[in-house]
């Protein structure tokens, strides 16, 4: 077979055990790789009901037929497991070297499961004791690299903070806290590598394909991202109303001028670098410590938490990727604190606006001291435990903060978020591509938006099975098409287009499915009562609401575009087709 | 039109909010009916949702003569850029329902209704299948009220397409738009801002330098999407662009 190795490696750290498992061939049609393989062999090798934490929760790696290709931005891999901060599934994407090495140590995915009897690291199928426990990511990597390509946690994953990330040549495999789910199995690193290439089934188109894609992918389509980053859109969307601020209260805050690109880069510390395997290079460095910066570190230690000054922002974001935190949670959960704080809810707490409060508390956080251990925990739980309706401003859903889209602005992506299988997530959603344009009413979400919001739903989880970045899907029309092609290339399999675009309704079930299997309920596709219940005070679309009935008629339209019951459970057809007992 | 009328500007305001000021120099319990989906503006009004979307105005006076607490109301559409508080006092001078006939047609949306009454004959009507305003003028046995006895006639001046709408701009004097440029657009531009003329949104972004490649092929490049003054977001190049707006040229890829 070409572009898969058709097996994973399950590595057992309790027992140091390895085991590499066939995968068919039918699996790997039906799921591709990335969040795809990922999910249904977490469905595999999960035990129904597992605690995140236990030994028996499985880490996964995986990776893709396109992996290690020519093809632009192929160089992907993803991380998969059970969630410590939703309890459902949670998938993170990153781009580097390692996506690379790890297929080329001749599987498809690595399933780590067990504990470590003691801090450790896993070279190839060599686990060993390590002193590294307590440093960085960046510092591990470093002490490694000559073995490997490396990923690895900082200290909050080793304190389970449950939004700790997974990184990688300084890149992170960043929201659910799967960083935690490595730290709780004490393990600081994986360290991959090999020379089992795959095999390509037709080189020359192959390589065709890849120069058309490279070409496309310099283009307009891209230009955004390529010269300005994703930090863009910090004016782009304070301008038309849809940046949160001061924990998605509505209200006016602290000016966001000194965060766009353009004030960032004023003083010429500005730099340009790309992933690996990328034509487009959208990752911009700013300031003295080339911080590289995207929006959502941008939007989530900034204006979220009432904070302007631009040297703050980004020492807020070095310290998060030094410590191993995901921008997104950690900058959502201080700003519910902040919150908490400023309704006499929480003694100590942080103050909006107050940079240094932000600054001391992000390693209070990784460390669990203080006032950081009970913010460790999430934004949920954490008002849970604070209580005083708390919870209706805490911007989470399933316990995973929202990213920096406000709700109400973007309704069709309101849905997404309240759908969303990992929890408040644009990423594995998408439906901010329709809010962005003029086919549907942003400031309504309806039965109508509801049910186009499947579409870029499957794009996204095809683009993360093959692996793909998503920035390439404004150079590519037709993607299930293009899909085939590729894979029919790379695999020598003859995938059509309609076995593609039921591989992406079929990821998306299978996420689905593993919630459901863990104790999802109908009721947790839903937004915080903030959302639902005050329309947006301030700013260009001031007036905007969502209400609990509007949005639970948008979460009953999308449920049946999909094809499932009204309520979200799937049909018997769907569980079949979900191929779990292969 | 291509985007909410109750939007479109007019001098300085949002149409809608312009109507308003004109009915508050007569009364202050002003009603105004617009749709489930439709946000407006703060208004010095009370908002009543239309109840049988697609069932045409009478299902809106329906709704807005029952929210009415005066005896007697005005009925105006959105779009009277003309309106003037001296027409809507002599519509309801007669003290019963009334209407303006121009030309052979009788403006049964620049007309008084009694409200209470009106409100339930309304709903009779729309029970019994009717849908025309007019219906529910001649069920009230109104008043016919040449145009040419009343004052300031243009009040019955209305749009209904942007050509309309631009020419009535253009009479009401000289007027120009503001376009922003936010991230591509900014950095191809090398400006944050242009002021121009009033004009549809092809005649806008047509005083951008073209290298910037803002519309290409004739409509607006894909790259781009326009907010109109950071709320409805358009591609349309015919959609008016009025007096003081402010035109939002940005990326349309939004994803990060």
């Amino acid at each position: 077979m070409h572009g898969f190795h058709g097996a994973y490696l399950r590595f057992d750290l309790t027992s140091g055990r390895a085991q590499r498992i066939p995968i068919p061939t039918r699996v790997l049609r039906a799921y591709l790789g990335g969040v795809g393989l990922g999910t249904w062999l977490l469905h595999r090798e999960a035990p129904v009901g597992v605690e995140p934490f236990e030994p028996a929760a499985p880490l996964i790696f995986s990776f893709s037929p396109l992996v290690g290709t020519p093809l632009t931005t192929s160089a992907k891999f993803a991380v998969v497991a059970k969630s410590p901060l939703t309890g459902f599934v949670s998938d993170a994407l990153a781009s580097s070297q390692f996506a690379i090495a790890g297929k080329r140590s001749g599987v498809d995915a690595i399933v780590l499961v067990g504990r470590c009897s003691e801090p450790s690291v896993l070279v190839g199928e060599t686990l060993r004791p390590t002193a590294l426990w307590g440093r960085s990511a960046a510092e591990t990597e470093e002490a490694l690299r000559d073995e490997g390509a490396v990923a690895a946690i900082g200290v909050a994953g080793e304190n389970r903070v449950r939004f700790a990330t997974l990184s990688h040549d300084g890149r992170h495999a960043g929201r659910g806290g799967l960083g935690a789910v490595m730290g709780a199995k004490r393990l600081k690193a994986l360290v991959v590598g090999g020379s089992r290439r795959t095999t390509l089934a037709d080189p020359a188109e192959v390589r065709r394909l890849g120069r058309d894609l490279a070409r496309r992918s310099l283009g307009k389509a891209t230009a955004k991202y390529r010269e300005l980053g994703t930090a863009a859109n910090v004016a782009a969307f304070e301008r038309v109303g849809a940046l949160p601020h001061r924990n998605f209260s509505g209200k006016a805050g602290a000016s966001v001028d000194s965060l766009t690109p353009e004030r960032l880069g004023a003083d010429g510390q500005h730099e340009r670098a790309s992933c690996a395997s990328c034509t487009i290079g959208c990752e911009h460095r700013y300031g003295p410590d080339g911080q590289r910066v995207e929006y959502e570190s941008l939007f989530a230690l900034g204006p979220l938490c009432g904070i302007e000054d631009p040297e703050i922002v980004l020492s807020a974001a070095r310290v998060c990727d030094e410590l191993g935190l995901d921008t997104i949670s950690a900058g959502g959960t201080i700003a519910f604190a902040m919150e908490c704080g400023e309704r006499g809810l929480l003694e100590g707490a942080p103050r909006f606006g107050a940079g240094d409060d932000l600054l001391t508390l992000l390693p209070e956080i990784a460390h669990r001291k203080g006032l950081g251990d009970p913010l460790a925990e999430g934004s949920r739980r954490a008002a849970e435990r604070i209580g005083g309706g708390s919870l209706g401003f805490a911007a989470q859903v399933k316990g995973l903060e929202l990213p920096g889209y406000e709700p109400r602005a973007l309704q069709t992506l309101a849905l997404g978020l309240a759908v969303g299988t990992r929890g408040a997530d644009h990423n594995r959603s998408g439906a901010y591509e329709l809010d962005f344009s003029d086919r549907v009413d942003r400031l309504y979400g309806d039965a109508r938006a509801a049910r186009l919001a499947v579409g870029p739903e499957n794009r996204a989880a095809l683009l993360d099975s093959l692996i793909l970045c998503k920035f390439l899907r404004g150079a590519i029309d037709e993607l299930e098409t293009e899909a085939a092609e590729l894979l029919r290339a790379v695999t020598g399999l003859d995938f059509g287009t309609d076995e593609i675009a039921a591989s992406a309704r079929r990821v998306v079930a299978a996420r689905k499915a593993f919630n459901i299997r863990e104790g999802w309920k109908p009721s947790d596709d839903t937004l915080p009562d903030r959302f639902l219940e005050e329309p947006l005070p301030d700013g260009p679309v001031a007036g905007a609401r969502l209400t609990h009935s509007r949005l639970k008629e948008m979460v009953h339209s999308y449920n049946e575009a999909r094809g499932w019951s009204r309520e979200g459970f799937l049909p018997p057809a769907a569980m079949k087709d979900l191929l779990l007992d292969a | 039109m291509g985007r909410p009328k109750a939007w479109l500007p007019w001098r300085g305001h949002p149409m809608v909010a312009h109507v308003v000021g004109v009915l508050g120099q007569v009364t202050d319990d002003i009603v105004v009916v617009t749709s489930e989906s439709l946000d407006l503006p703060p208004l010095p009004a009370r908002i009543v949702r239309d109840e049988l979307p697609g069932h045409g105005p009478l299902a809106g006076l329906a709704v807005g003569l029952a929210g009415a607490r005066q005896g007697l109301s005005f009925v105006t559409s959105t779009d009277a850029p003309f309106l003037t508080p001296e027409f809507v006092t002599a519509v309801l001078a007669p003290g019963i329902a009334a209407a303006p006939v121009a030309e052979g047609h009788v403006q049964t949306l620049a007309a008084a209704y009694p409200s209470e009454r009106g409100a339930a004959q309304a709903r009779s009507l729309l029970e019994a299948g009717k849908r025309r305003p007019l219906d529910l003028l001649e069920a009230l046995d109104y008043r016919p009220l040449p145009i040419d006895r009343l004052p300031d006639e243009r009040s019955l001046d209305g749009f209904n397409t942007p050509s309309e709408y631009l020419a009535a701009v253009y009479e009401d004097g000289a007027a120009s738009a503001t376009v922003e440029f936010i991230g591509q657009a900014r950095k191809l531009i090398g400006r944050a801002a242009i002021e121009v003329p009033v004009g549809s949104l092809r005649d806008v972004l047509g005083h951008a330098p073209a290298s910037a490649g803002l519309v290409e092929d004739g409509r607006l490049a894909a790259p781009f999407l326009v907010s109109l003054g950071g709320r409805d977001f358009v591609r349309d190049l015919d959609v008016p662009i009025g007096p003081g707006e402010a035109v939002v040229v940005l990326d349309a890829a939004a994803g990060g």
